[in-house]
């Protein structure tokens, strides 16, 4: 098991270098002069004398070989630079964004992790009643409607015309419940349905038919029977879709004004703050890799067979 | 296993779908009602909201900090939380505010006398010496300072008069005085971490969360009329279509930067209202002068006479702004001028100079045809319709567009492979003209997207520095218009207007063509 557990390390480190390279190749790539996009940001023109001092000022007057040098020797010693805009180092500004994002992501997971659980045993217990086809109907509308526009749904319906709740910002347990919904509602549905089909192709094997043989109960078989191995491949989709959450809901905290790492960093792409562009995506990079290891790791508890490979 | 018994039909599905349609319109349908109970607690706090009202503003920008001489001195001046020497009225025109008065005492030196019994939001009294730090300050801070400023010397000339010497005349010093940039505040605050910066504006900063909001409290020491609302929060709401609902909501009060096209929805609803008010900025094309087709004039002058004006202000603008006859709206005094009628028509022009239109009935000149590329992009969508709308005119007189969209103009114009580009720009920010005209025309500045260079027009702009006063700045303003109209560097376009939502109840809060005050003292909502 430690053997195993090293080995994803080192896969992190070394995909974390990857993301890292990537990403420092891509911005300077991407169209762009933070320098004139940092004194036009009121629209008002900048002199060359200005744009000069701060291009020397942030570094960028440095051949571009220099330049990746030191961001790579600072990645990986923690100095992840400063913010253009804040002037605040980067990783303190991602990490005092962390709490926001991880609130939403922990609501969103329990969201979709009760629709997953709650319609996919449902749907499966009753499969083809009303119960199967209205799961069907949200699997089909949770994958087919993006999360933009369901938020805004959500938004129009709750806060403009039923005024019941929140429809921005983060304060009080009741702004977290529309971006919670938003964010695990579509992902739950779908993955009821995968639940379900697990279930129901679980429920025809032998060892079922030996429990029931055996005349172990109803519940007993659904839960300790076909429930616990049909848990198996939903564990890998909550896995990827919580790294999703934490990393990627960066179009729900922008609906939903929520101030969290996804709204800072569409915020950093607009005013081409490098720093915290390439900062968001090794920090996402870091998460994501992460949780999956942490989901190999579980899955590897649970399901012994898989230390082999 | 599994159940495969008969289920109950689709109806119940259907119905379970029906019934939260019909709650979802329910609720639609008693939106006021809601809206009403819902917003603030009315019924418990009614008593106290007449000595306690509190205003919330939906603010599509996102401050970093709330340090007024870094890049976030706008939002701290539109908190009402900042003041300057001098304020802009609503001509344009630069009053009295920290500075009682002032006078020019050479081209280069300026005398404030400032006003007396200021107080800082730390209770300190302002004073020449206090303002002298905090102007000296701001020219160290921000870029944009420095350079309006242009600053030799301060010197204190006595407990409230402070003299100003510039580097060379600088006659729109007083007017540059009222940028956001040179907010006074009293320096020592800024050495306190856990405090926020003192300044004399009617509100001081309550609070500032991080990517949420900015909260002002009232100053009880201010020196002027105090502010009606006890509380005022900006809450920052960069995303449009969210800042919109949460207007009609009732979350916010005020929403600024509203687009247009929601102009028209918050219109129809009788609980809300539109508040607009001309702009300093313009929409406008940029030729680029090294582009084999508008390097000559009279291709530019064809291409500015056939831009459909009118229709882009009523169509595209829904009425929000004016037609655009020059860099600076009609509002200004010196942007009274009027577009040069072209002489002849656009046929007769283009066949004097060379063209002939082929079978297609595109023109041609020595077997070339009149296409050209235009840059657009998406940060403001308004102008990538114009340019659709100015395409199609251009393709019905027979020259070809193609649209190139760009994700970011600036960095697209300081290359060569475009003709011209749609652009926009707040072309007045302090009420003068100086800054944008040195930057935008002079042909060593990095910011004349244009390529543009003029010796009789730089001749000028130095005199414009020279000029003694309002007078003689609008003339000399206007003689650099008419070479500017003459040459088109530029097409302009509209003068969008700047677009408000507000609650019925709120009051005093007035758009501004300068975009500089939104929270003032006189700012209220009803009770």
């Amino acid at each position: 098991m430690i053997r195993f557990i090293l080995e994803r390390v080192a896969q992190l480190i070394i995909i974390v270098f990857v993301v890292s390279t990537l990403t420092f190749v891509l911005m300077r790539l991407a169209p762009g002069d933070p320098a004139t996009i940092l004194l036009t940001a009121h629209n008002v023109p900048a002199s060359e004398e200005a744009l000069t001092a701060l291009r020397k000022e942030l570094g960028l007057s440095e051949p571009l070989h220099i330049q990746y040098v030191n961001w790579l020797r600072d990645v990986f010693t923690g100095h992840w630079g400063t913010s253009y805009v804040s002037k605040e180092s980067v990783l303190t500004e991602l990490w005092n964004r962390l709490p926001a994002t991880v609130e939403l992501a922990s609501a969103g997971f329990v969201v979709m992790t009760v629709l997953t659980l709650g319609m996919g045993l449902a749907a499966s217990v009753k499969s083809s009643g009303w119960l199967d086809r209205l799961g069907r109907l949200f699997a089909l509308l949770g994958s087919s409607i993006p999360s933009f526009w369901l938020g805004f749904l959500l938004i129009y319906l709750f806060s403009v015309c039923l005024g019941w709740l929140p429809s921005m910002g983060r304060e009080d347990w009741t702004h977290l419940v529309l971006p919670a919904l938003t964010l695990g509602a579509g992902l739950g549905a779908v993955q009821a349905r995968v639940l379900r089909a697990q279930m129901l192709e679980l429920g025809d094997r032998n060892f079922v038919k030996a429990a029931k043989a055996r005349g172990f109960s109803r519940t007993h078989i659904l839960f300790f029977e076909i429930f616990k191995h049909a848990i198996l491949p939903i564990i890998t989709l909550l896995g990827t879709n919580l790294s999703f959450m934490l990393a990627g809901n960066v179009i729900v905290e922008t609906i939903f004004s929520w101030p969290g790492l996804g709204k800072y960093f569409i915020d950093a792409i607009t005013q081409r703050d490098y720093p915290v562009i390439q900062g968001y995506v090794i920090f996402a990079a870091f998460l994501i890799v992460g949780v999956q290891c942490l989901v190999d790791v579980v899955q590897a508890a649970v399901d012994p067979r898989l230390r082999l490979h | 296993m599994i159940s495969n018994r008969k289920k109950p039909s689709w109806f119940v599905g259907t119905g379970v779908l029906l019934l939260l349609a019909v709650m979802a319109l329910a609720g639609c349908s008693t939106t006021n009602k809601t809206v009403e109970s819902s917003g603030k607690g009315e019924n418990a706090s009614t008593q106290q909201a007449k000595t306690d009202k509190k205003l919330v503003m939906a603010y599509t920008w996102k401050p970093s900090g709330v340090d007024p001489h870094g890049d976030n001195s706008w939002d701290v001046m539109r908190s009402g939380a900042g003041e300057t020497l001098i304020r802009l009225n609503e001509k344009l025109e630069p009053v009295a505010w920290l500075a009682k008065e002032w006078k020019q005492d050479s081209p280069t030196v300026w005398t404030f006398s400032l006003r007396d019994k200021v107080t800082f939001h730390d209770g300190k009294s302002m004073d020449a010496e206090k303002v002298k730090a905090s102007l000296l300050r701001s020219i160290e801070k921000s870029h944009l300072a420095k350079d309006l400023l242009d600053v030799k010397s301060i010197d204190v000339a006595g407990p409230l008069a402070l003299k100003i010497t510039t580097n060379q005349p600088n006659a729109a010093l007083v007017s540059n005085l009222a940028d956001p940039s040179t907010i006074v505040l009293d320096v020592a605050s800024m050495k306190d971490e856990q405090s926020y910066p003192a300044m004399t504006g009617a509100f001081k900063i309550k609070a500032f969360n991080k990517d949420q909001s900015l909260v002002v409290e009232r100053y009880d020491g201010y020196w002027g009329e105090k502010a009606r609302l006890a509380e005022a929060t900006m809450k920052f709401i960069t995303d449009g279509n969210s800042s919109l609902l949460a207007l009609q909501s009732g979350e916010v009060d005020v929403a600024t930067d509203i687009p247009v096209d929601n102009a028209e929805v918050l219109k129809k609803n009788d609980k809300l209202q539109v508040l607009s008010a001309p702009s300093l900025r313009t929409h406008m094309i940029v030729y680029n002068m090294e582009s084999p087709v508008f390097k000559d004039a009279v291709n530019r002058k064809v291409v500015d006479s056939l831009i459909p004006r009118a229709s882009i202000v009523s169509a595209i603008m829904r009425g929000y702004g004016t037609e655009a006859s020059s860099p600076f709206p009609s509002i200004l005094p010196f942007g009274k001028v009027e577009r040069k009628a072209l002489d002849g028509t656009a046929e007769q022009l283009l066949t004097k100079d060379g063209w002939q239109k082929d079978a297609q009935g595109t023109w041609t000149k020595q077997g070339k045809p009149f296409e050209v590329t235009l840059l657009t992009f998406p940060q403001r969508p308004e102008l990538s319709v114009m340019a659709e709308v100015i395409q199609s005119q251009l393709l019905k007189e027979g020259i070809q567009v193609k649209i190139r969209k760009v994700e970011n103009i600036d960095d697209a114009l300081t290359k060569n492979d475009w003709d011209f580009a749609m652009y926009s720009m707040l072309t007045a920010h302090t009420g003068e003209p100086q800054y944008f005209m040195d930057m935008f025309y002079s042909s060593k500045s990095e910011a004349n997207v244009s390529r543009y260079s003029s010796k009789p027009l730089e001749n000028l702009l130095g005199s414009l520095k020279l000029a003694k006063d309002t007078a003689q700045r609008n003339a000399v303003t206007l003689q650099a218009l008419d070479i500017i109209n003459t040459d088109l560097p530029q097409s302009f376009i509209v003068h969008p207007d700047n677009v408000f939502g507000a609650k019925k109840g709120v009051k005093g809060f007035t758009p501004h063509p300068i975009e500089y005050y939104y929270i003032t003292a006189q700012s209220d909502i009803a009770e």
